[in-house]
């Protein structure tokens, strides 16, 4: 079966144990307003250009069989590109890069099994990302599959926000699962990130029912969540439904910001940054009293 | 910082001197050969050994425990003019200003050796002698030339030999050596050639060892008359003790640690004295100074911390010396590196985990000292106990470069593949760099340095150079009219195939030479089969006699170089041969496009079978190629991807080439992706060095690779590195080191070097002080691919 994702980042350490290929699959039903993967938002092939990489060669230009230019941010370009890749395949300086593409299942699997000998050594293996990872569920259905049936080690990176009947097969296959907990408010929930939180915190509770590690995540953000308050409601819900369950707190990062600018996209206006190390500190020593066991993956 | 106030004082005297020369191991060594005239050229030797011994100013500097120097200053380089006087008289009036590896010497040190010690050997050098004998064809190509230099083993002495402390040197005692030497005289008689030259060689080896007891024997007279003048009651004590140990090492077996230490340093000090040599290996130090630490620690008469700091005081002993060297010679080996490379963990021969307690300490006192040498390398086997690798990887976090990591699996089967036998092969550990060794070998491990993308300039420029435009390799073809891309890889094979012949020759000169000229008594006396034998080294005496290792550099350049010949000019056809010619004639200016084209072909180190197949094929041929010959003694010539820094001077004497590097760029190092186009992943750049079959290149083959310091400051980012490590063997391959010092703070070294003066960094196969690199050497470092994310 043929899915679409962002990318495959081999190579990676932070999103669960040891080392890692991370799948991050492209779609998500969420609109977080400091997303750093907004390639993801849906799984519209696209191509990306990154002005400063561009020395003016041309070169895309005669493979675009839609007769554009260079500069694929004029909203014209833009809205006239069906993000086919073949400008990004020929571009010598990487100043297009293709976003989203479509992938069979099988070619994923070759390419991440290579690196399996890291995999065993280190106890880590294969992390599906987004995006939402559950959002294409046909097909993390068929790669999750695949990949449980050579015995890698699984973990995902989800929201939340997914119909369980649908995805429980899926997590039944998993190692780690990591799900993220963005606001205890769902007004908040709401305003931040277009969707209520009601599914997910119901989909949380049920998250005990797998054999995984569980490790619920709160992505912290000055001025949105990052309130003692918000901190304490957060944990005292992990630890009351999940009692097993980690929590892990990952500061606010800017990573992502060049993606927007490289796909045409208005940067999010709101001002947002990462608390202080101290704050940091000081909320995961709320969750600490609680009762919950705080991990890092740094 | 070290691990107590006195080490830390011989380490900031360390760090803060410039290293002098002296002339007076060369002056003693020209008299003694004055009045030596006639005599068998070993016996010659011998005796030079011995009045050097005799002679030599005996110094005990403040704090040292441990003893022995090789001049009069406390970091200081010897000459040895037998070897070649003729570069030391050229280049001396520039030592102090020169940009790699600087020396003091004085203008009365400079009148000195030019009026009483240079005249003697005028026409009496190796050098001199490997000149004369050398065709103008075979100089065009192989002396001082880039292409292919040898020059390590004809202005220099070899090295390249790890005494036997197991079975010889700790069982014996030099005393115990003379003893079986006078035996074995005992029993021969001079009526037959062999006869005679055995005689020859047991005499040579009486008087070797009795040149390190004298000289030991005279540490302990010094040590008496200093403590004798001491005011200070703790000194004296030392001072006493010092006596002690030098009167009964070397010449008796040791009876402690503090003993075996001191035995080691003075086995050391022998070697340096008689030849300046390079990778003058300290061995599996783990292994044979266990017992005593163990003995002693029992005892209760040794603490760890004890055993530390003479530890400590040891690697700094190991670094005050200082390898005199040309300046070319500096520009491949830069650094003041002396190669003694000191192996710890691994298996022991029967094949069991070897690591202990000294294996850590070792470590240790490397991070401790920052102290450039010992050359500190580690074995890691499949089930190497966690605690190790962590230790390991803790070394590899502090940036120091150290330790160069080795595959206990991949040296076995190299050394096996080198014709061994298993039990030996397990108990290897290495020759200077990243040679897999074996202590009763004699072997000449980085004899040629052969530029691989000299042969592809050849091939592709009518055998001329690009840079100088004269001709120097074989005939071929205007490369314009190349038609396929098999008629250009052949061409580049045909230039290739013809370089290491050239290196053959001009090695095979150079091992003649040797055996008439300078035989080698003090290393002889410390290789077990040599006695037995009753033969030198250079005359195969070990047990083991491995050919010559050539080593190539630039495999990625080619690689890379030929990939884009053969995507853009014969698949796509979107290139001509003649364009390509021409970007790489005008060093690419004009060019912008095509080389955009050009570095966008997929590059070695990114995992990418397109061309890391052409990897591939050209490391077999080099193997298949250089195999073929042998040496003297018979053995095939072996095939190495090392690094050293060779990889500068080698970019300097080429034109641009077809990958997108430009002219007098660094070319690759060992088999390292090119600087900045592992773009990919570390686990990509490994999986792509993995794919050479690096066990059949047996004399060693490096993988260099910057990480960036947070991904390894967590116990658990180095538990992943070591994850990494242990991958990366199992897939075959021997070694991996890793810089990993933010660029952030290279910079700054660069600015400000009076403020990171012990900032060590891995240049290719070793260590050293970034402020003691030259500015090209450091950019090169700064320029290394650091993978920044996971």
């Amino acid at each position: 079966m043929k899915g679409r994702i962002l990318q495959l980042q081999p190579f990676s350490v932070n999103d669960g144990e040891g080392i890692r290929t991370t799948i991050f699959l492209a779609g998500c039903p969420l609109r977080c307003k400091w997303c750093s993967n907004p390639e993801g938002f849906d799984s519209k092939p696209k191509t990306a250009f990154y002005e400063k990489l561009c020395i003016g060669c041309g070169l895309c230009t005669t493979v675009c069989h839609l007769h554009g230019g260079i500069n694929l941010n004029e909203p014209s370009q833009r809205a006239m590109c069906d993000g086919c890749g073949a400008c990004a395949d020929i571009c010598p300086k990487q100043a297009k890069k293709r976003m989203v593409v479509e992938t069979e299942a099988d070619e994923i699997v070759e390419s991440v099994k290579k690196h399996r000998l890291f995999y065993a050594r280190s106890g880590g293996g294969i992390t599906f990302s987004g995006g939402e990872a559950t959002m294409q569920t046909d097909f993390l259905d068929e790669l999750s599959e695949k990949l449980y049936d050579m015995g890698f080690h699984l973990a995902i990176e989800t929201s939340g926000y997914f119909d369980f009947a649908r995805v429980k097969p899926i997590l039944e296959r998993m190692d780690q699962i990591f799900m993220d907990l963005k606001h205890m408010d769902e007004e908040k929930h709401l305003e931040y990130t277009g969707v209520s939180n009601q599914k997910i915190l119901e989909n949380m509770k049920r998250l005990g029912e797998f054999d995984a590690e569980v490790i619920i995540r709160i992505p912290v953000i000055e001025p949105v969540n990052a309130t003692e308050e918000n901190i304490r409601k957060s944990g005292e819900f992990v630890h009351t439904y999940l009692p097993k369950a980690k929590m892990e707190l990952l500061p606010y990062h800017k990573f992502g910001f060049g993606k927007y600018e490289a796909l045409g996209m208005e940067l999010p206006n709101e001002d947002f940054s990462a608390p202080s190390e101290e704050r940091m500190e000081a909320f995961r020593s709320i969750l600490e009293e609680i009762g919950v066991e705080v991990v890092s993956y740094r | 910082m070290s691990a107590t106030p006195r080490v830390e004082r011989i380490r900031l005297n360390y760090v803060n001197s410039k290293p002098a020369i002296s002339y007076e191991r060369a002056r003693i060594w020209t008299e003694s050969h004055k009045r030596t005239e006639g005599q068998p050229v070993a016996i010659r030797r011998a005796q030079a050994f011995y009045d050097t011994c005799n002679e030599l100013c005996v110094n005990i500097f403040s704090d040292e425990l441990i003893v022995g120097c090789t001049g009069e200053f406390r970091k200081c380089g010897i000459l040895t003019p037998e070897f070649s006087w003729t570069w030391v008289d050229r280049e001396m009036d520039n030592f102090a200003t020169r940009a790699q590896d600087p020396y003091e010497m004085t203008d009365e040190q400079r009148a000195f050796v030019r009026k009483e010690i240079f005249p003697y050997w005028e026409h009496k050098s190796l050098e001199e002698a490997f000149l004369a004998q050398t065709s103008e064809e075979t100089k065009r190509v192989a002396v001082d030339t880039g292409f292919v230099d040898t020059d390590s083993k004809w202005r220099q002495a070899v090295g390249e030999i790890t005494a036997d402390y197991q079975d010889v040197l700790f069982k014996k005692g030099f005393g115990g050596i003379k003893k079986e030497a006078e035996a074995y005289l005992a029993e021969l008689d001079a009526a037959s050639l062999d006869g005679m030259e055995k005689m020859e060689f047991y005499r040579s080896i009486v008087l070797v060892c009795d040149g390190i007891i004298r000289l030991a024997n005279r540490y302990a007279e010094k040590a008496r008359e200093m403590a004798a003048e001491e005011a200070d009651e703790t000194r004296k004590a030392e001072l006493l003790q010092i006596a002690e140990v030098c009167d009964v090492v070397p010449e008796n077996p040791p009876k402690s640690f503090r003993e075996a230490i001191q035995f080691m340093w003075f086995t050391q000090l022998g070697g340096i004295l008689s030849e300046n040599p390079l990778a003058w290996n300290p061995g599996r130090f783990d292994q044979y100074m266990y017992p005593y630490y163990k003995a002693d620690v029992d005892a209760g008469v040794l603490t760890k911390e004890d055993a530390l700091e003479l530890i400590e005081c040891l690697w700094l002993k190991l670094s005050e010396w200082v390898w005199t060297i040309s300046a070319n010679t500096a520009d491949f080996f830069a650094g003041y590196n002396q190669f003694q490379n000191l192996t710890v963990g691994g298996r022991t021969r029967d094949g069991k985990d070897a690591t202990n307690e000294l294996s850590y300490l070792c470590l240790q006192a490397t991070e401790d000292t920052l102290a450039h040498q010992p050359g500190l390398s580690v074995r890691i086997h499949p089930d190497c106990p966690d605690e190790f690798l962590a230790a390991v990887t803790h070394l590899v976090s502090k940036g120091t470069g150290f330790p160069a990591i080795h595959s206990d699996n991949a040296g076995y089967q190299m050394l096996i593949n080198a014709g061994y036998e298993p039990e030996d092969a397990r108990d290897w550990s290495n020759c200077g760099c990243v040679v897999p060794h074996f202590r009763k070998t004699g072997e000449w491990t980085s004899a040629a340095n052969l530029n691989f993308a000299a042969a592809l300039e050849f091939a592709t420029n009518e055998g001329k150079s690009r840079l100088s435009g004269k001709k120097i390799a074989l005939d071929e073809k205007d490369p314009r009219t190349f038609s396929s891309y098999e008629e250009v890889e052949n061409a580049f094979f045909k230039q290739f195939a013809y370089l290491i012949k050239q290196a053959v020759i001009s090695l095979i000169t150079a091992q003649r030479l040797h055996v008439e000229m300078v035989p080698r008594p003090f290393m002889s006396a410390c290789i077990e089969d040599c006695m037995k034998n009753g033969k030198d080294l250079t005359k195969g005496g070990a047990k083991y006699n491995i050919g010559p290792v050539i080593t190539g550099i630039g495999i990625a350049v080619v690689a890379n170089s030929l990939a884009v010949i053969k995507k853009l000019v014969f698949e796509e056809k979107s290139v001509t041969m003649a364009e390509i010619i021409d970007a790489i004639d005008h060093n690419w200016e004009g060019y912008d496009e095509l080389r955009a084209k050009a570095q966008a072909v997929p590059k070695y180190g990114n995992d990418d079978d397109y061309v890391d197949d052409i990897a591939r094929k050209i490391g077999n041929f080099f193997y298949e190629e250089v195999h073929q010959y042998k040496d003297i003694h018979d053995k095939n010539f072996l095939s190495a991807f090392m690094g050293i820094s060779n990889y500068l001077p080698t970019g300097k004497v080429l034109g641009a080439t077809p990958d997108g590097r430009k002219a007098t760029e660094p070319i690759s190092e060992g088999v390292s992706p090119y600087v900045g186009t592992d773009t990919s992943t570390p686990l990509a750049a490994m999986r792509s060095a993995a794919k050479l079959n690096q066990d059949i290149h047996s004399g060693g083959t490096l993988l260099n690779l910057r990480l960036n310091q947070d991904l390894v400051a967590t116990k658990r980012g180095q538990a992943n590195l070591g994850a990494m490590i242990q991958s990366y063997f199992a897939l075959g391959a021997f070694h991996v080191q890793f810089n990993t010092v933010s660029t952030e703070t290279l910079r700054k070294a660069q600015a400000h070097p009076e403020d990171y003066k012990d900032l060590l960094v891995r240049v290719a196969g070793y260590s050293t002080q970034f402020v003691n690199l030259s500015k090209s050497m450091q950019d090169s470092i700064i320029a290394r691919n650091a993978h920044e994310t996971f």
